[in-house]
């Protein structure tokens, strides 16, 4: 299940979506919105979203079958919000789902590496009434690139 | 013919537009559609220059800009994403 939205979501209740008793193992993601401890000058009050809807859908697909094919997955649910979201906020869930913990493990922090730099999603932050676009990030790039070694293409 | 062309992040706040129909002839290639817009606003030499922006043709990277637009595509300017 793929799912972009302006509203929150509950983990309990997507949870269950996918709870299933061929399961033995499930892996969370949970990115929220948090403060930029080092830019004491301009505090972050919130966050906005940005999206592609189109091309999200269509990557975020993609990157949940490559997933569910390379770590032979039951299930995986990706939610993704957009629009203003304030510090504290959840973001982005991903749930894996499989017999095993260590596939379910693995899957969720591929797609979370591989949602980072490849998904059309585009951040701001807010502070002092000013939208600012947040950077690319290398590091986050480098850390996607290190699955191809792992990855069944 | 018709293009929809959709802007994303900083390209968006510089061009002060999501999305525009861009009228234009028939039989004209990505390189050439542009050229149209460099002409268009002077905002986009820079947006051409920047080798991050990817180009999206219905839902599809170009990677070769001779590619040939046709009444009704959607082209997306997508600046490096930042989601998560």
């Amino acid at each position: 299940m793929i799912k972009i939205t302006k509203n929150a979501f509950n983990l309990e209740e997507e949870f269950l979506k996918i709870q299933d008793n061929s399961n033995g193992g499930y892996s969370f993601f949970l990115g929220t919105v948090r403060e930029d401890i080092k830019n004491k000058k301009n505090k972050i009050q919130s966050i906005i979203l940005e999206c592609y809807e189109k091309l999200a859908v269509k990557q975020l697909s993609d990157i949940r079958a490559q997933a569910i094919k390379n770590w032979n997955l039951n299930n995986c649910l990706i939610i993704h919000r957009i629009g203003k979201l304030f510090l504290g906020e959840k973001i982005v869930l991903i749930i894996t789902a499989s017999a095993h913990r260590e596939n379910a493990i693995r899957a969720c922090e591929f797609i979370i590496d591989n949602l980072k730099v490849n998904v059309a999603l585009w951040k701001f932050n807010v502070s002092n009434g000013e939208e600012q676009p947040v950077n690319f990030k290398n590091k986050d790039k480098e850390k996607f690139l290190k699955w191809s070694e792992v990855i069944k293409y | 013919m018709k293009i929809t062309v959709k802007y994303f992040s900083w390209i968006r706040v510089k061009i002060k537009l999501g999305s525009e129909i861009i009228e234009t002839s028939d039989n004209l290639s990505f390189s050439e559609f542009k050229e149209i817009l460099r002409n268009k606003n002077p905002i986009f030499l820079e947006v051409f220059k920047d080798k991050s922006v990817k180009y999206f043709l219905n839902l599809t990277e170009i990677i070769d800009t001779n590619i040939f637009l046709k009444d009704g595509d959607e082209i997306a300017f997508l600046p490096p994403v930042t989601g998560g």
